[in-house]
């Protein structure tokens, strides 16, 4: 489970921090002023004097600050033990946005926006190594067979001895290798899935306390969660002490579909009334309620020193389970183990989706203690977490981080954690149960019971003849029915009420350690990177019986992270700092009226005007396709697109039913002189996609995996990355040219893969659905805008040209060529709106998949890619002309397909909208 | 739920509220000038914070103190 918010009250820095804020708002480098500085800053924290700065609803975002987080946590490869394990363990990556803004001097609004998109392979199980359950895969070479890689079997066999240890034998030969009573993870390949998450704080200051009121929601495509807080503050003796409280509540829906492809094995009984079947697929529904309530105090010890201590409980109820996580119960026949031989004897192994309590109340009690070393000027965060819950889990966390300043705005902390904490007492790594998974009912006389499919409740037996006789002995007609053998599944009541095995609830330990590199820059722009090392380990739980290390692993997250703090800009920038605010407003609302709006969907559209400047800009993308598969510019029937959309030697048997594209791109632009700027622009993408099968289609073929079902296709993560320059060539009042030179990066993944499906190879996925085109591109711009009053204008020509032949994929993307021309108008002295015409062509892809891809459909082929497009865009802008944000822009654009003729056969396009924000100082 | 281990975080938790209350030296605003600095916060890299408790959260069972917030999702991985 993920915590994906934060909240009021764990960030809260007391007042000693408004005073640091403040002091860096004074003129940089003016080191003379020292001695007033300090003098300044202890007046500052005048108890009452000033407001404290609402430590809002998250981490990141200040008041009046914005910031922009990417962090990829990227696991190790889980041991099989017996077989290579080469599917990509799990790796996310995740985006995460936050913005606070002063509405008044005591009322604060922040918001947080995070993104994740994680794929890989993760343990669905636990089982005797003796299951073979990770199966080799076997793999045909010019050097003979070999053992490529594993696929999970959950319902198997396993020899065991009368003591019920695991026997194993050689997966392929079936010989008896002997007792092996270790255990492995059955390991499944995810396809990728993609969450936001999104909330709102609303807060209000006193001079010595605060309120803060949140709500937000999670969205998942099998997990929806919406929740609200509020929290607060309460500052005593002189600001020495602060009393912080919250009560939480959160309600989730969940909507598990689960896999298609392991329901058969899969047995799940215990959820029947849970379980919709819709469109093919089956949905495990459940509800979640988690009510929150902390209370927390920080204390000044000292003029060194300060203490915070919080307290935790969360009363949680409903679906706790992961639904993609089963145990391995292994089924034995007493009768057999009971016969009175010393023979092997076979278990019948079957995988029961996980069972654990309906409710659960966790305390957690955390202290940290905060100690300045003066000779280094450093600070000394040493913390230390209990918890315990009553499904018997104790925790213990130990951290100590070391926040070492280095001078010119550097700081690294070092930091150490230690973990510990103890199994769920329902936790095992799997079970035995001494009974048949289902079994044949017998009458009263030993006489096998049959019953008819159609009609289950009529039962029969046969006579010695094996004649099929009804309940009254009279004889029946069985060419009439259709009966088989009654069985009777396994009896729940003698499993465990509650069991999982999933290893987060094992006893284990863990160690980690990390460093983090800060840098302040001028101007109020903090830059941070940060890197974490975690080993778990069996072994390294406290007080040792932690059990064998099967379930060890380990995993490193990378992160990079930018935050502007408005209010610091707009002083840092002047020397003098009273008048600052009244001259960066000059400044920028004189760009402001230098060039118009370019309307949200033009890239590179706008420049910088003064040496020295900087903008830092987010755009938000969201394309969707849908409707009819055209061909050309016309609808094509089911029947044309399986005979001809595919190729001359394969019809089409699926067609995408729609397919979304979000694209969020972060914009950091420098002008090193006035007739240059620089521009780098990291995107990151999530796609999401479904087919449909064709009327009229040809029979699968074998070997190949189709998806079907309603769940779809995702991928996302980091797309290609942007690097441009753009050159002003004219510029007279009201009229200016300026060209664009720019080159993207590869830094997209062209080779996305679906999963594997037992033995079957999923194959590269989709050309729309890979991340980037994974060329090195050259992008040539060239850009009019002109202004007279309240009118606007623009146009722009750009491109895409592919400097290589291919991809690491093997093909390339067409071509791109685009002409826009638009028109807006003031409507108000902050507010613009703007129409535009685009044309757009692509040429289709170049060369072809050089591994193996499903071809199921149109979208697998490379001809059918890429076409003219006439769009119109529709656009209004929103920029502050004065005050504190001067200098923020806000516009959107939704783009309206007019005409569209594709090369061979695609998807229609639905239309698509652009969102920009963008902050220029 | 134990109610022992309540009992006593409870009595640990009065005791430094007691602490605090009761207060420690005294400290004058104008002697507060170590503090003020960012290294003293009590989380001085909150944007880190978030990512670690992130990903703690998704490969460990321990509960937090400060869940007043509560929401996230499952992110079954």
């Amino acid at each position: 489970m993920k915590t994906g918010s934060h909240q009021p009250g764990d960030r809260q820095q007391k007042q000693v921090d408004s005073s640091q804020s403040r002091e860096s708002k004074l003129p940089a480098g003016s080191s003379s002023n020292t001695t007033l500085q300090a003098l300044t800053s202890a007046a500052l924290v005048l108890p009452g004097l000033l407001m404290q700065p609402v430590q809002a609803a998250d981490a990141g975002a200040g008041a009046d600050s914005f910031s922009f987080h990417y962090s990829r946590f990227q696991e190790g490869k889980r041991k099989l033990f017996t077989v290579p394990n080469n599917v990509k363990p799990i790796q996310a990556d995740v985006i995460h946005a936050s913005g606070g803004l002063s509405l008044t001097d005591r009322v604060k609004f922040s918001f947080n926006y995070s993104r994740d998109t994680w794929s890989g392979a993760t343990p669905v199980t636990t089982a005797p190594l003796a299951t073979n359950g990770n199966r080799p895969i076997l793999e045909n070479t010019p050097f003979g067979v070999i053992t490529s890689g594993a696929s999970p079997f959950v319902n198997t066999k396993i020899l065991l001895d009368r003591q019920l240890n695991p026997i194993r034998r050689d997966p392929l030969t079936g010989q008896v290798i002997g007792k092996d009573t270790r255990l492995v993870e059955i390991i499944s390949s995810a396809s990728p899935e993609t969450r936001d998450a999104a909330n709102f704080n609303l807060g209000y200051e006193w001079n010595e306390a605060a309120l803060n009121i949140s709500g937000g929601l999670s969205s998942e495509n099998d997990f929806e969660s919406r929740y609200g807080n509020v929290s607060g503050r309460l500052d005593f003796n002189q600001k020495l002490t602060s009393l912080k409280f919250g009560l939480g509540y959160s309600k989730s829906d969940i909507a598990a579909i689960l896999d298609q492809d392991i329901i058969p094995y899969l047995t799940r009984t215990a959820y029947a009334k849970q379980i919709e079947s819709r469109g093919g697929s089956e949905i495990l529904h459940g509800g979640r309620q988690d009510w929150t309530a902390s209370l927390g105090l920080t204390q000044i010890l000292g003029k060194r020193a300060l203490i915070d201590t919080n307290i935790g409980y969360t009363h949680s109820t409903g679906l706790m389970e992961n639904p993609y996580k089963a145990m391995t119960v292994i089924f034995v026949d007493p009768d057999v183990l009971n016969d009175g031989q010393d023979t092997l004897i076979t278990g019948d192994v079957r995988a029961l989706v996980e069972q654990r309590p309906g409710v659960r109340n966790q305390l957690a009690i955390s202290s940290k203690y905060v100690q300045h070393i003066s000779p280094f000027d450093a600070a000394l965060h040493l913390n230390y977490k209990f918890s315990f819950d009553d499904w018997g889990i104790n925790t213990n966390t130990f951290t100590v981080d070391w926040v070492q300043p280095l001078g010119n705005g550097w700081t690294l902390t070092p930091r150490i954690r230690y973990y510990s904490q103890s199994a769920a007492n329902f936790y095992q790594p799997f079970l035995f149960s001494q009974q048949n998974f289902s079994q044949n009912v017998v009458d009263t006389s030993g006489r096998e019971v049959w019953e008819d499919v159609n009609n289950p409740d009529t039962l029969f037996v046969r006579d010695e003849n094996f004649n099929l006789l009804d309940r009254d002995g009279n004889l029946v007609d069985e060419a009439l029915l259709n009966v088989q053998p009654k069985t009777t599944p396994f009896d729940a009541k003698k499993l465990p009420k509650s069991f999982s095995s999933d290893h987060r609830l094992s006893g284990f330990g863990s160690l980690s350690g990390g460093v983090t590199l800060n840098k302040r820059l001028v101007r109020g722009i903090e830059l941070q990177a940060g890197f974490e090392y975690y080993a778990r380990a069996s072994s390294l739980k406290l007080g040792g019986g932690g059990g064998s290390g099967f379930a060890d692993f380990n995993y490193y997250v990378a992160n990079a992270a930018i935050k502007i703090d408005i209010e610091k800009l707009n002083f840092s920038s002047h020397s003098g700092g009273g008048s600052g605010n009244a001259q960066a407003h000059h400044k920028v609302s004189g760009q402001h009226h230098h060039g118009g709006h370019v309307p949200a969907g033009v890239m590179s559209g706008h420049m910088l005007d003064k040496a020295g400047d900087f903008m830092f800009g987010y755009r938000f993308m969201y394309g969707r396709m849908g409707g009819d598969i055209l061909h050309g510019d016309l609808v094509a029937s089911d029947q044309e697109v399986v005979t001809q959309g595919c190729s001359d030697t394969l019809n089409c048997r699926v067609a995408p039913t729609f397919m979304n594209m979000k694209m969020h791109m972060l914009n950091v632009m420098y002008a090193p002189t006035d007739w240059l700027n620089l521009m780098i622009m990291p995107k990151f993408v999530d796609m999401e996609m479904n087919l449909r099968e064709l009327s009229g289609r040809p029979d699968p073929l074998p070997g190949v995996h189709e998806h079907t079902g309603i769940a779809g296709h995702a991928t996302g993560g980091v797309g290609d990355t942007t690097i441009s320059s753009l050159v002003k060539l004219y510029d007279v009042p009201g009229h200016r040219l300026h060209m664009g030179l720019g080159f993207s990066a590869p830094t997209g993944n062209v080779g996305l893969e679906f999963r594997r499906v037992f033995q079957i190879d999923g194959g590269l996925d989709h050309f729309g659905m890979q991340l980037g085109s994974g060329t090195w591109d050259f992008l040539p711009s060239l850009t009019y805008t002109g202004e007279s009053s309240r009118w606007s204008w623009g146009a722009q020509l750009n491109g895409a040209k592919r400097m290589e032949s291919k991809n690491k994929s093997g093909y390339r993307l067409g071509d791109e060529f685009q002409a826009t021309t638009w028109g807006g108008y003031n409507l108000t002295k902050w507010l613009s709106a703007s129409i535009r015409g685009i044309y757009t062509v692509q040429g289709a892809i170049q060369g072809d998949f050089n591994a193996f891809n499903g071809r199921s459909g149109p979208q697998d082929f490379p001809g059918n890619q890429g076409g003219q497009y006439w769009d119109i865009g529709l656009g209004v802008s929103a920029s502050v002309p004065k005050g504190k944000f001067v200098g923020n822009t806000l516009s959107f654009e939704w783009l309206q397909p007019i005409r569209t003729d594709v090369n061979g056969f695609q998807l229609d396009r639905k239309g698509a909208l652009a969102a920009s924000w963008s902050y220029h100082f | 739920m134990n109610h022992k281990y309540v009992l006593n975080l409870i009595t640990v938790f009065l005791l430094i509220t007691n602490i605090g209350l009761s207060g420690c030296a005294h400290v004058a605003p104008w002697e507060r000038g170590v503090l003020a600095k960012p290294q003293m916060a009590v989380d001085p890299l909150p944007m880190q914070s978030v990512t670690r408790a992130h990903n703690y959260g998704s490969r460990e069972a321990a509960a937090s103190t400060h869940s007043a917030g509560g929401g996230g999702g499952c992110g079954c991985f």
